[in-house]
């Protein structure tokens, strides 16, 4: 099993040199949020991560949770684990003042997820499904929902989840059939079964706060007939603590591929005690307006899995002997040579690092633009919300994806040891494959993008993100050094939107272009993302270079795993480009019933 | 779990129509007497049954339960035992063994096909059977008459099981390496010392013995992978009668923890002192393990695909069964809550890429085992060689290529099924599992594309490629007035081209960079493997168009060949471009500074 080592200097490098994240906060008005106070954060977070979670990590999957009529029980030492996370004050950290919270940015508590979801992604699950619950209390919740729930939310004396999935509806909440029938004293009987729901019960808190999709009598059917309400396991005694089981059980837990650590739940409601949050009929509006953050939290996922599994097997590919390098022997003194040696394995660990690093990039800036959404106003937030709308669904798919693909390459860089449990690396890749499914899968998250997100707003979302990159562009013109990086990035930025235009024109004579295009265009859109992104690290780099640095290594490396993401990975485009212009009637043509040919 | 049914129709279609089969056994020497269509059918037929009826069912609970070890001993799950013998009594083990020793002497072409059903059904079984399969061939190839007598006929009848024993645990990939040591005892037999790991089947209770073929090296052998020796060493001694007696002074250490493949005991063996026999010349085991090698590395092959063929089942029926969404282009299922998904083109993208590249696999692991049975059967030399040739270059391919793209099937059959792709009990996250492992063993994926790029591509300047262009090229000029296929050749063409392009600027490179073989090595065999799917595809298109207004099986044929030529031939665009930025980006960066 790898050692976790939190990045802290490559986090750094995005947050501050990058990014230039002291001004961001300090346009952001978020004083505490200084640069010495954001360091400490990151560092205490850092350990905790590596002391704390990171030991617990194997074992929680080998352990798994266990179901028992009474609850679920999670697995050694993870419950200590949250109990110091509370004592800590992690869970308040990014949580608004007048709730109890320390009211620090959300892109800080990025960071602290990234570190926490490389370090046991199944246990960061707990916390960090409470911020879906969070949320909607906070956006739509009535002052009394609030003191009642909301505070313990913060506190992380509680923790929330969403239940969302029935058996019968997953992609599609329009058919959803959980019932909410009114109760004389203004609450509600809610009646139905959930399922698929992460940290739905467990032993590490006195409660659960459950936010459940239902529908009143008589609501209209399909999505516009969904309301949300608040069910909590125990129902709050009049001094707030947990009092009367309320009807809600869990039925069983699930046997997964990974996340073992993570209980997730078949949740029953039996005439459970629920209030309503929000507008009668509104719930899936309500939730939207936290989704985008959800998904980030999703797609660090990806970063994660391809953090977890670069560490492991760069450690690996260093210590491991086998062969020679074809260029000589570089290790004369060995049997063998360590296998960092072999072009292959560097291809492998460098997929890794572009991606890992990439992906941070990405996100981080990407949780920047969610401290505007949350903070900002008038114009300031809705650019940021619009550039967030776009990225979100490349985030989740993209760099998930991605993400797994880096964790396979881990896999692999250990040869037979890859597969065998102890080692590691096979658990990265069966907990970070569900990663590619809830929160909505790949595809539903390439709908996403290129129906509602582009070609709905008639391209003007892709237009935002390809204007910001033109700049960029044009900035760097004359930069000799730069150029080989600014003329394949304003080459594909230009092609981006010809292959949308086209996309829009061929949908017009038939809607399943849409869904034929969809993926191949989503990760057309991520490889291009992410180009930008490792030309910005590339010219920060090089500045740092220029002005002299007593860390030439760190920063050439930087502009090297550039060089190698343009060079080897992003031709990938040139292949999803051609996929898209060939269309999607190779794809319908067939009748259903022949696949099984 | 869908229920696994044989696809018997897509494996006659391959073997029969586009492969000619009877054709070719009617030719050579070795099959044209002992091989006929009607056994051969029967033989599929029987195999589509007692795999999808005895082997299948087993393999969802031998994932969850696993092998065990205990007091030195592995047991396999509940269920494998009675199975195994019931399978063996058939004596699948020995279908394409020796006749000499008992086998059946049936050519790889349905070897393939019969090995492609049982790891459908399930892998982990499956390689209890394959891998004592193996280790016979390799016997067969290099043991004394002795040894084969003794052993073989017990290992085709599936009363003992094989299992190879060739890494350490500081030797894998490198097994010039290797520290087993044998010492002469003098009277023709050898004392075997040392640990293996990762070998699977290496001990068992399917049967009464395991014979296990283990590498080692003699005292003062030359260094390196030159030195090391093939000794046959049973688990338990065997008497002059046969009878199997005490312990052999092979123990097993512990059993893996893994991924996948759960229900195969992968073990950790001791050899102390252990007796043994040396199979083939001294100092000259890998060479004798290489025999073996082409057959076993398509075998692995094509675990990946039954693999994927088993998740496409499941997925398709999923995909006509669960209902979510509607159709973008007007409902589909008005009686419905919603439509099933498989109106919706992305989940119709899923599917078709898998069907494209299971069906893909299938056709091009018949063409291989074809080639391997011209050079085992031919007796004319020129069509032996050839044969040879294109079973050198192609196995790296079947290896490597099918099991990458099996793994991506599976992806997407997991894919399919959203959050229940992840939940055990449907059964597809299990063949991801299980897929994982046949990237990695029989020599990396990795290690393939080194095989493939350095010694059957560049050292021989490009030759045994030139083999495969021009078959290609031939093919193409035969069909060029073809009118069913015609809009499959240019890009066919094209391909090829493209591909010949790169095997051209990859030799020149080579010829000042010792890095570029390794650096472009993995895109090359993509992409290799690409255009060889693409052939194969304009094959089956070839042999489907005319009858395709008949039939809608062929019919389905020509539309899944558009499908790869649409979606997924375009993949070879960007490889080109990948490998031709060279080896500077993947080198340059020292080893402390990843």
């Amino acid at each position: 099993m790898p050692d976790y080592k939190a990045p802290l200097r490559d986090i750094r490098f995005v947050m501050n040199e990058v990014l230039n994240s002291e001004k961001h906060y300090a346009d952001l008005g978020a004083e505490d949020a200084s640069p010495d106070m954001i360091d400490a954060i990151i560092g205490e977070g850092a350990k905790f991560c590596e002391e704390v979670l990171a030991p617990i990590n194997q074992s929680g999957d080998q352990e798994g949770c266990t179901w028992s009529p009474e609850g679920v029980k999670t697995p050694a030492g993870f419950k200590e684990a949250y109990a110091q996370f509370v004592e800590g004050g992690w869970p308040s950290m990014n949580a608004p003042v007048e709730h109890g919270g320390q009211g620090l940015p959300e892109s800080i508590n990025i960071v602290l997820s990234e570190m926490i979801g490389t370090a046991n992604w199944s246990w960061g699950m707990y916390p960090g499904l409470s911020h879906g619950a969070r949320a909607t209390i906070e956006e739509h919740g009535t002052p009394e929902q609030q003191e009642t729930y909301l505070t313990k939310l913060v506190s992380g004396e509680w923790t929330g989840t969403m239940c969302l999935t029935e058996p019968q509806c997953g992609s599609d909440l329009g058919i959803l059939t959980t019932k909410a029938e009114p109760n004389a004293d203004g609450s509600y009987a809610i009646t139905g079964t959930k399922i698929f729901i992460s940290a739905g019960e467990h032993d590490m808190v006195d409660n659960i706060v459950h936010v459940v999709l239902a529908r009143l009598p008589g609501a209209p059917e399909g999505t516009k007939g969904i309301s949300l309400f608040i069910v909590p396991k125990f129902l709050p005694d009049t001094a707030g603590n947990p009092g009367d089981k309320n009807g809600v059980t869990c039925g069983s837990i699930e046997h997964k591929m990974g996340i073992h650590g993570n209980a997730t739940c078949v949740m029953n409601f039996d005439g459970a005690k629920g209030w309503l949050i929000g507008p009668e009929n509104k719930g899936l509006n309500c939730m939207f307006t936290f989704m985008n953050v959800a998904r980030i939290g999703t797609s660090i996922q990806g970063l994660a899995a391809a953090e977890g599994s670069f560490q492991g097997a760069l450690a690996y590919a260093k210590d491991r002997l086998a062969m020679r390098s074809l260029s000589g022997p570089k290790n004369p003194d060995g049997k063998a040579d360590p296998i960092i040696v072999h072009p292959d394995v560097r291809r492998m660990l460098l997929t890794q690092k572009a991606i890992a690093e990439g992906t941070r990039a990405m996100i981080y800036y990407a949780a920047l633009q969610a401290d505007w959404v949350q903070h900002g106003e008038g114009e300031t937030q809705k650019d940021a919300d619009d550039i967030l709308g776009f990225l979100t669904p490349i985030l989740k798919a993209f760099c998930t994806e991605a993400g797994y693909e880096a964790a396979n390459h881990g896999v692999q860089v250990f040869g037979g040891h890859g597969f065998i449990a102890e080692w590691g690396m096979e658990q990265i890749v069966r907990d970070t494959r569900i990663a590619l499914l809830y929160e909505g899968t790949t595809g539903i998250q390439a709908l996403d993008l290129l129906g509602r997100k582009i070609l709905m707003t008639q391209g003007a979302a892709l237009r935002n993100f390809t204007k910001m990159v033109h700049v960029f562009c044009k900035e760097n013109e004359g930069n000799e050094s730069m150029k080989q990086f600014i003329e394949p990035l304003s080459t594909l930025n230009k092609e981006w939107g010809e292959i949308t235009m086209k996309i829009g024109a061929t949908a017009m004579q038939n809607r399943d272009e849409v869904g034929a295009a969809s993926v191949d265009f989503l990760m057309y859109s991520g490889y291009v993302c992410l180009a930008y992104f490792w030309a910005r690290m590339a010219e920060t780099a090089q500045q740092k270079i220029a002005e002299g640095t007593s860390e030439g290594d760190f920063y050439n490396a930087k502009v090297q795993t550039a060089s190698f993401y343009y060079d080897r990975i992003l031709p990938r485009t040139a292949a999803h480009a051609q996929m898209i212009a060939n269309g999607g009637s190779s794809m319908m043509e067939m009748d259903a019933e022949h696949f099984a040919f | 779990m869908a229920e696994y049914k044989a696809p018997l129709k897509d494996i006659r279609f391959i073997m029969n129509e586009v492969f000619e089969a009877e054709k070719l056994w009617a030719s050579l020497a070795g099959t044209k007497d002992s091989v006929d269509m009607e056994t051969a059918d029967a033989i599929l037929e029987e195999a589509g049954k007692i795999t999808a009826s005895l082997i299948a069912p087993l393999s969802r609970e031998g994932d969850e339960e696993g092998c065990h070890f205990e007091d030195g001993k592995v047991t396999v799950p509940a269920g494998y035992r009675d199975a195994f013998k019931t399978f063996s009594e058939g004596g699948w083990a020995g279908l394409t063994g020796n006749p000499e020793y008992d086998g059946m002497g049936m050519p790889k072409m349905l070897g393939a096909q019969y090995e492609e059903m049982l790891y459908s059904a399930d892998i982990s079984f499956g390689l209890y059977v394959c891998l004592t399969s193996g280790a016979a061939l390799a016997i067969d190839a290099h043991a004394s008459e002795e040894l084969k007598t003794k052993y073989l006929p017990k290992m085709y009848s599936g009363e003992w099981n094989g299992a190879m024993d060739l890494t350490e645990p500081h030797s894998g990939t490198d097994l010039g390496m290797i520290r087993a040591k044998a010492i002469p005892n003098g009277d023709g037999s050898f004392n075997v010392t040392g640990t293996k790991i990762f070998i699977t089947g290496g001990d068992n209770d399917l049967s009464d013995n395991i014979i296990h073929l283990v590498l080692a090296k003699l005292p003062d052998a030359p260094s390196g992978s030159r030195g090391i020796s093939l000794f046959l060493v049973p688990r338990n001694k065997v008497d002059e009668n046969d009878v199997v007696g005490e312990n052999n002074k092979v123990t097993v250490g512990s059993i893996e923890h893994k991924m996948g493949i759960k229900a195969s005991g992968t073990c950790v063996m001791n050899f102390d002192g252990a007796q043994g026999w040396l199979v083939g010349e001294e100092n000259k085991g890998l060479q004798a393990m290489f025999t073996m090698m082409n057959y076993e590395r398509l075998s692995v092959g094509i675990q990946g695909f039954a693999a994927a063929e088993r998740s496409y089942q499941n997925a398709v029926a999923y995909a006509q069964d669960r209902i979510q969404g509607r159709s973008p282009t007007g409902v589909a299922a008005p009686e419905k809550a919603a439509d099933p998904i498989i109106v919706h083109p992305d989940v119709r993208r899923m599917l078709m890429t898998m069907k494209a590249y299971t069906e893909g696999s299938r056709a091009f692991s018949t063409y291989v085992a074809r080639f391997l049975d011209i050079s085992k059967f031919s007796d004319d030399p020129e069509q032996k060689q050839h044969a040879e040739a294109m079973v050198a270059l192609m196995t790296p391919i079947a290896k490597a290529y099918m099991t990458d793209r099996a793994l991506d099937t599976c992806i997407a059959g997991q894919q399919v099924f959203g959050g229940h792709g992840y939940i055990r009990e449907w059964g597809q996250e299990q063949l991801v599992r299980d897929t994982r492992i046949t990237q990695i063993y029989e020599g990396t994926n990795g290690v393939q594309a080194m095989d493939l790029m350095g010694r059957k591509v560049v050292a021989n300047g490009g030759k045994l490629f030139e083999l495969f262009a021009s078959e290609v090229a031939t093919f193409i000029e035969a069909e060029s007035d073809n009118q069913a296929i015609v809009h499959l050749l240019k890009p066919l063409a094209a391909s090829v081209e493209r591909l010949s392009d790169t095997t051209e600027y990859v030799i020149k490179a080579a010829q000042s960079d010792p890095s570029a073989i390794g650096a472009a090595a993995v895109e090359y065999l993509d992409l290799f493997g690409l255009v060889a799917y693409a052939y194969m595809w304009a094959r089956m298109a070839k042999v489907a168009a005319p009858q395709a207004d008949a039939d809608e099986f062929y019919d389905v044929k020509v539309k899944t060949a558009n499908f790869f030529f649409a979606r997924i031939l375009p993949k070879s665009v960007s490889l080109v471009e990948s490998i031709k930025a060279g080896a500077d980006e993947m080198m340059s960066l020292t080893a402390e500074q990843f």
